[in-house]
């Protein structure tokens, strides 16, 4: 015996997935590059390669997993196949560099059924995927292939098989969810010499690619689900129709029908009884209309394949006028394991009405893109985050859109609804054939409503004027909406014509094509309005109604791209200007904004985000002076008495472009400063006072009075400020009332609510504290307190907060910044009691701990108690800041208003205009608790809503968009940069002082950063053209 | 393996479906989670310098003679023990592993037919017992040699 | 299908006329007679010619004994049928549900504006063609595109000069086309 091998046998397995995902991620060059590698260790006996069928984790692809063990290895690279063999095949060390890891704990996963994506899946129709070589029918048999047919042929009557199949209570997986033993045994009772099974594989749905996969990794499934059928409705001949776009697939199918042929499980009298049996091929030649069954069999009979009317049914009169039953790829691959197991195996899993499995395309927003199969029943929340991982990027669910262009969208408030043939279309979804598409924030439904209609009227095969005119009519209605033309009375428009579509319509395509704009309208009311009234797509899709995404997410509607390029050329104080046109808290907000512009920024599709906040704290930093803005003056205006009530954010831009028209507004305000929560609430390590005082000097020095000290309610009402003969008031109060915990315990000394905390330090310079504290809530007050506490001297601070971390609804920046700091972060407890000494001082909070149970309105997991005893948290001082309020009454003092849901004033979103024609309103004591840019944007529009009833028109000269008249090369290919970093103060000085954490930045970085801008706004000014 | 190779007789029964499924097996049997025996030879740079790939080789052919399906063989790297190379670790499930060192074709074979297939552990050839055998994991980390019965069965 | 998509594509500038339509006479004498054959046949012309020229569809109308109108209205009917000549190099770029909320149209647009055609035109230079396909089944790699067989995926609009460059050279070897989207 030499040194070289002579194995007989392989002692490794090598799965690698050639699906047709893995294959356009490079899989044929690794497997070129793992050949080779083994040859050079002269090992190409000791270990087989084995090509399967998609795996289904195509997020990862290409995959390779390796056995004995299963070790699973993803986005492999031709360049880690010597690395594999060198270390892992020939010393038996996995190279952990190519594992799985956690999203989010980092933690490697060796093996895939640990995997997450994988671990809640119930893998039936989905069993051999990976496990097996795709083209072979031994492996296949190897797995208790062709015993279900065996037996049905060998040891059961039709009638036997037809009623297990029956009893087992399967349902049509192409979407109808018609049962599938009814089907056949229809078909069956049907008179007939030659009758016909089918096989859609015409995955039509533009966004499901499940039939697809399981075409290619297991095709004798579906081959055996069929010969089934077959004897069970007594066929002879049987079509699988697919789609010409998936030649794999097709490849697939015929290799694995001309090995039954060879083993002559196809062919005349198959296993020696007196059933004969072959399976065609038809190519689809590309018409969605052809999934429908009666168009499907029009098109393998040669013609253009339109729908027939039914009755008759194919069970009766089906291809070719003979007795057919058509099913789909996942129904017949179900057939075999039914027959092989029994009707209470397949029941053992799903619902009553929906038993067995279902196999969903997750694809879309969504971090583990893929292929799932799941128990029916399962809640649609579980398959977007616990298998799918959630949504990418830190952005927010918006919907999943189930069943393609027959189907509906599930917003987040239904998350916990169950995925069955019963439950979807209660909320207008249906289950369709399994694509499941998940949208995040970044989706407008109004363009996706354009999507399904646009496919639709493409697909239409023109048979029905319905489906033909009336699909085409709605689609011009949305058009003109996604464009900016859209007209009152639009939506009524579209849900009268989609209803008329839905009733009349000749097949099931028709009558369910405007089943995503009806849903999308239902869900998404308001997105539509906006559309329609304001000409604002929020999500930033429609192009045609801003100029650049990021001003887009703007609440105050800066021009981005103009100040970032200027800025990109060192013009400072014409950057400046352009920021101040729109929003006067420049320097505010280059602290303290939470910059929605940044997450929309388009960069992030080449590298990252343009650090669009910290260009602008360089552009600040470089103003000695504020400049004054372009102002008009107007006599007329000047002598109109308009009062503003709160010199917050709010009420500091509604003064601001109030003066710009020419008025002299008086801002009242309750307490001593100018600032509102800027000065009461945000810290000054945050926010450094100077820059609050700076940009509220500007403000007066353009005409506006502040009058501190004088509170609504207290010192005047609206009632008397009418009387005193002002014509208009805005009211921009906040919302500064700190919400009660409700526990045992929480009155009395050594509990303070957030808001109050941080106020009183803020203004007076000094606050109660004690040693240990603890903070309860999750948002930014209570980050703001924590870290204000531990300026203060606290030697223990902690956070209590009821759900995740991930779930905290204060900057994910803040949270970090604290845990830096040394804050102790207690996620997914709850307070149950705030526990008391003999003294009644306070010794501690008792909390109970929380889990994740279902999904609440907002679309996050909802905390529920722990089984788990209350444990205590050690305190003596307790801050709670859970939550803020508006005590409308005392604002309304007799003078009435409408009030919203949450009790906070009613508001005109475009004017700000209240119940009361003269009183305005914006900001938190509108919205609850938002940001600061969200209230400077609210100011302007109620300083324009102000102005529009005092004369009649709109003077908002600023909203005329001027270019920028900076230099930009359209041409240049923008090559990949690394977004700029910010420098922040050493720790321990953090820890102690309240000096201003972030640092700035030298010129030729912030110069550097501003160049980074890809400007979306080229082209787009209206003097460019 | 591959299908070109397979024989083409015609499936007439359950008999024939079992026969090529049983066939089969044996080539895909090293897939499946369940397993009985494994034996781990060590493949350190010292292991494959004195002649593992021999001892790899022959417990190979020992597995493919056996037509048994619950014995896996696999690799690790060097566990640390090199003056008594080449090795091999054999764990039965539910006992404590052996490993065996100054192996070649002949007392592999030994090895194989003894213990792995007999249960019976040769003690002339075996170096040390029980708990304090090293050795890695399928995933590659230093293992508590006692088998995971959870994981095994 | 793909099998004689490429068949054709390798002998484009060889085969004649007569022998591409002896060639379709083939596959005509083979289906002659079976039942739905009309489809598969102008499937395997379309296979042929690289699309469906009218002396092909009037060839098949005349050997399936159907009338002209009719192939010509099966032909309109499905998306998969060409009856004008593509550029060398055939760009689809995936519109389905899961391309589109990914950024397809985007990538669309990006495709349009360098090379100045719409959907459905060919490039002066004929290299290129531009189609939107429905979906290719690779949601999981939104947003997709194809060209040829070479499929792209996550494709980023920015990258598309860079993507098509690479077959701008009319020599550019298959192995230097490397997805370069990932």
């Amino acid at each position: 015996m030499g040194e070289k091998s002579a194995m007989s046998i392989p002692r490794m397995h090598m799965m690698m997935c050639f699906g047709t995902a893995c294959i356009s991620s490079g899989a044929e060059r690794v497997r070129e590059a793992m050949a080779a590698a083994l040859d050079e260790h002269d090992m190409q006996d000791e270990v087989a390669i084995i090509e399967t069928g998609c795996n289904g984790f195509c997020a990862g692809g290409p995959i390779v997993v390796v056995y004995p063990g299963g070790v699973f290895y993803t986005k492999v690279q031709p360049e880690d196949a010597a690395e594999i063999v060198a270390e892992h095949v020939v010393k038996g060390r996995p190279v952990e560099r190519l594992m799985y890891r956690h999203p989010t704990t980092k933690a490697i996963i060796p093996l895939y059924e640990d995997i997450p994506f994988f671990a809640r899946q119930e893998l039936r129709v989905l069993r051999n995927k990976g496990r097996i070589a795709a083209e072979s029918i031994e492996e296949y048999i190897a797995r208790d292939g062709y015993q279900g047919f065996a037996k049905a042929l060998l040891e059961m009557t039709p009638d036997e098989v037809v009623e297990e199949v029956l009893a087992s209570g399967l349902r049509g997986r192409g979407g109808a969810g018609f049962p599938t033993g009814l089907k056949w045994k229809f078909c069956r009772a049907a008179e007939g010499d030659q009758k016909y099974i089918l096989c859609n594989a015409d995955e039509g749905d533009p966004g499901a690619f499940m039939d697809r996969s399981v075409l290619e990794s297991d095709p004798h499934a579906v081959l055996e689900g069929m010969m089934i059928g077959a004897r069970a409705i007594g066929a002879s001949e049987g079509y699988i129709y697919c789609r010409a776009e998936y030649p794999l697939a097709l490849e697939r199918i015929d290799a694995a029908l001309n090995d039954c042929r060879r083993y002559g499980l196809l062919g005349e009298n198959i296993m020696d009884t007196d059933f004969s049996f072959d399976i065609h091929v038809a190519r689809g030649s590309g018409a969605f209309v052809c999934g429908e069954e009666t168009a499907l069999m029009t098109s393998i009979e040669g013609h253009r394949g339109e729908p027939r009317p039914r009755p008759p049914f194919p069970a009766q009169k089906g291809l070719w006028g003979k007795p057919s039953v058509l099913n789909n790829v996942e129904t017949l691959a179900n057939i075999a394991q039914i027959l092989r197991n029994g009707k209470d195996w397949f029941r053992s899993v799903g619902t009553e009405k929906s038993p067995g499995t279902k196999i969903f395309a997750l694809s879309g927003a969504v971090n583990n893109v893929g292929l799932v199969e799941v128990p029916l029943g399962i809640p649609l929340g579980d398959i977007v985050f616990d298998i799918g991982g959630g949504i990418p990027n830190g952005k927010e669910y918006k919907a999943a859109q189930l069943g393609g262009p027959s189907g509906g969208c599930v917003p987040k408030d239904h998350l916990n609804t169950p995925v069955d043939f019963e439950s979807l279309p209660e909320i207008g979804a249906i289950m369709g054939s399994g694509g499941l598409i998940v949208m995040d924030e970044d989706t407008c439904m109004v363009d996706m409503a354009r999507f399904f209609l646009d496919f639709i009227q493409d697909e239409s095969c023109g048979k029905c004027p319905p489906c033909r005119v009336g699909t085409k009519r709605m689609l011009e209605i949305v058009t003109r909406i996604c464009e900016g033309e859209g007209e009152e009375g639009d939506i009524e428009r579209l849900v009268a014509l989609g209803e008329t579509i839905k009733e009349t319509a000749l097949c099931g395509l028709g009558q369910t094509a405007p089943n995503p704009v009806l849903s999308m309208i239902r869900y998404f009311r308001h997105e539509w309005e906006e559309h329609i009234r304001d000409r604002h797509c929020v999500a930033g899709v429609c192009a045609n109604m801003f100029m650049a995404r990021c001003s887009n997410a703007c609440p105050a509607s800066v021009n981005v791209p103009g100040f970032v390029s200027l800025v990109g050329e060192a013009r400072y104080d014409e950057a400046l200007r352009v920021h101040r046109n729109r929003n006067p808290l420049a320097s505010i907000c280059a602290r303290v904004c939470f910059h929605p512009c940044e997450s929309k920024c388009q960069r992030a599709g080449l590298d990252a985000p343009v650090a669009i906040r910290h260009v602008k704290r360089f552009m600040v930093e470089q103003e000695e002076e504020p400049l004054l803005p372009e102002m008009q003056v107007d006599e007329a205006n000047a002598q109109r008495k308009v009062a503003i009530v709160g010199a917050g954010p709010a009420g500091l831009s509604c003064a601001f472009f109030l003066a710009r028209l020419g008025y002299k507004p008086v801002v009242f305000e309750a307490e001593g400063k100018a600032g509102g929560m800027l000065i009461q609430a945000i810290p000054s390590y945050r926010l450094p006072r100077n820059e609050l005082e700076r940009e509220i000097a500007m403000i007066e020095k353009m005409g506006a009075t502040i009058e501190c000290g004088k509170a609504l309610g207290r010192d005047f009402t609206l009632k008397s400020l009418k009387d005193d003969g002002y014509e208009a008031v805005f009211v921009a109060v906040g919302a500064p009332k700190g919400s009660r915990i409700g526990i045992p315990g929480e009155d009395g000394p050594g509990v303070y609510d957030g808001l109050g905390f941080l106020k009183e330090y803020n203004l007076t310079g000094t606050a109660p504290m004690g040693r240990k504290v603890a903070v309860i809530g999750g948002g930014n007050a209570a980050i703001d307190a924590a870290r204000t506490a531990l300026r203060l001297g606290a030697e223990e601070v902690r956070i209590l907060y009821r759900r995740t971390r991930a779930q905290m609804p204060a900057w994910a920046e803040e949270v970090d910044a604290a845990d830096l700091e040394g804050i102790q972060l207690f996620t997914l407890v709850a307070p149950e009691e705030i526990v008391r000494d003999g003294d009644g001082n306070v010794a501690g909070v008792r909390c109970r701990k929380m889990v994740l149970g279902d999904y609440d309105r907002s679309g996050r997991r909802r905390p529920v108690a722990d089984e788990a005893a209350d444990f205590m948290v050690e305190a003596d001082t307790v801050i709670a800041a859970i939550g803020q309020w508006l005590d409308a009454d005392a604002v309304m003092d007799g003078t009435k208003l409408d009030t919203s849901r949450g009790g906070y004033l009613a508001a005109d979103p475009t004017t700000g205009r209240t119940s009361e024609e003269w009183v305005f309103a914006g900001g938190d004591d509108v919205t609850g608790p938002a940001s600061v840019v969200a209230a400077i944007g609210a100011g302007e529009k109620a300083a324009v809503g102000i102005d529009e009833l005092l004369t009649g028109a709109n003077h908002a000269f600023w909203r005329r968009e001027v270019d920028v008249q900076t230099a930009f090369d359209p041409d240049a290919d923008p090559s990949e940069t690394p977004r700029a970093e910010v420098d922040e103060l050493p720790l321990e000085r953090r820890r102690t002082t309240f000096d201003e954490v972030e640092l700035g930045w030298a010129a030729e970085v912030a110069v550097a950063e501003a160049r980074r801008c890809l400007r979306c706004d080229y082209g787009k000014y209206c003097s460019q053209g | 393996m591959s299908p070109a190779d397979a024989p083409t007789a015609k499936i007439r029964n359950l008999a024939d479906l079992t026969a090529i499924k049983e066939r089969t097996q044996a080539d895909t049997a090293l897939r499946e989670d369940g397993y009985h025996v494994r034996c781990t030879v060590h493949m350190g740079t010292c292991g494959i310098a004195s002649g593992s790939r021999v001892v790899l080789a022959t417990a190979m052919e020992e597995l493919a003679a056996s037509g048994r399906l619950d014995i896996r063989v696999t690799t690790s790297g060097c566990i640390g023990a090199c003056e008594h190379e080449p090795e091999m670790t054999v764990e039965v499930l539910n006992e404590e592993p052996v490993l065996y060192g100054y192996l070649d074709a002949d007392k592999t074979r030994r090895v194989f037919q003894d213990h792995v297939l007999g249960g019976t552990v040769v003690p002339e050839y075996a170096v040390s017992l029980g708990d304090h055998v090293g050795g890695v994991d399928a995933q590659g980390r230093q293992r508590t040699p006692k088998p995971d019965t959870e994981k095994w069965s | 299908m793909s099998e004689e998509v490429k068949q054709c594509s390798c002998c484009e500038e060889e085969a004649s006329e007569e022998e591409l339509l002896a060639r379709l006479d083939e596959v005509i004498e083979e289906y002659q007679g079976k039942p739905g054959a009309l489809i598969p046949v102008l499937q395997y012309a379309q296979g042929i010619y690289g699309y469906l020229p009218e002396v092909a569809l009037k060839r098949v109308a005349l050997g399936l004994h159907k009338p002209y109108s009719e192939v010509a209205g099966v032909v309109g009917f499905y998306s998969y049928f060409s009856t004008v000549p593509r550029g060398k190099n055939l760009i689809r770029v995936c519109l389905g549900t899961a391309c589109y909320v990914r950024g397809g149209k985007q990538v669309l647009d990006a495709i349009k504006s360098r090379l100045g055609i719409d959907v459905g035109e060919t490039t002066e230079d004929r290299l290129f063609s531009l189609e939107i396909a429905r979906c290719f089944g690779a949601c999981g790699l939104a947003p997709a595109m194809s060209i040829g067989d070479e499929v792209f995926k996550r494709v980023r609009p920015a990258r598309v000069p860079e993507i098509l460059s690479r077959y701008n050279e009319v020599d550019a070897e298959k192995e230097g086309v490397v997805n370069v989207a990932g």
